[in-house]
């Protein structure tokens, strides 16, 4: 907004930085949208490091428990209500165990196999 | 058999609680939960709501502004349906994904119809000949949340 050296003096000079200014902020206006997408991200990662998860794990399991709260949302909860993203976090720590424990499954060998060990003979 | 790398799983073992028992605590909190909301020993509640589009985190006495036409005239008041979280300062109540109407209740009224500053859309190609400029104002509705208010009818 205040255009340093001549170009906010001579007319030439200033019409070819405004309309470049103007280009710029149309374009600007779309990356937006993803620059402040990767600062929510950004910060929901590091909240849920000092919770001790990693942020895909909190995103996945608190998708897979049917919250669909969004980055945005969960960025400004970080900073303005840390117990709720505490709890948060520990909806999602819960989720992830409850998959681990359904991917175990039977602590059985599956059948047809009858030794893992090779003998040499 | 021996111990080979994929014997035991790569993350650590862990035990969930008794389901019996913990269904025991469950049913403690919500009832905990349920007498302080019957008795309002909460302060400040907020609300995450999902409304034009867009999730937004609101108190009372809150001013939003959205980037859309409402159809509803100035002074109106407006009930909020799509909450995905309520809380206040000892309790939240996380909603999977939604709350249902019986729990919340989110009044919100139009104050303002107005159109934004003139935003102006450029497209230049050097050398070509080529310039388009276009100065959009998008048109914009302004609410006041009034109220947000919890009902003890949780299970």
């Amino acid at each position: 907004q205040h255009f340093r050296g001549r170009k906010n003096r001579c007319y030439k000079l200033a019409v070819r930085s405004v309309r470049r200014a103007f280009v710029k902020s149309t374009k600007a206006r779309r990356e937006k949208k993803r620059f402040l997408r990767a600062l929510w991200i950004t910060r929901i990662e590091a909240a849920s490091l000092e919770h001790g998860l990693k942020y895909p794990a909190f995103i996945s399991n608190l998708l897979k428990s049917q919250v669909e709260l969004n980055r945005k949302m969960i960025a400004d909860l970080a900073i303005y209500e840390p117990k709720t993203f505490k709890s948060l976090a520990a909806l999602a720590q819960r989720r992830r165990q409850e998959g681990f424990l359904a991917a175990l499954g039977d602590g059985k060998e599956p059948e047809g196999i009858f030794s893992r060990i090779v003998h040499r003979y | 058999v021996a111990k080979t790398s994929l014997t035991s799983p790569p993350w650590p073992e862990v035990e969930l609680p008794d389901p019996v028992e913990e269904a025991k605590y469950h049913a403690e909190v919500v009832q905990k939960v349920n007498k302080m909301i019957a008795t309002g020993q909460y302060g400040r509640l907020f609300a995450v709501v999902h409304f034009a589009s867009k999730q937004w985190k609101i108190t009372s006495e809150d001013l939003i502004m959205m980037d859309n036409v409402l159809e509803a005239e100035c002074g109106d008041r407006i009930r909020m349906e799509k909450v995905l979280l309520v809380g206040a300062d000892d309790f939240t109540l996380i909603g999977r994904p939604l709350l249902g109407k019986d729990l919340v209740r989110v009044e919100a009224t139009v104050i303002e119809k107005t159109e934004s500053w003139p935003k102006i859309n450029m497209h230049f190609w050097k050398r070509h000949n080529y310039q388009r400029k276009k100065i959009i104002m998008n048109p914009q509705t302004v609410l006041r949340i009034n109220t947000i208010e919890i009902f003890p009818c949780l299970s």
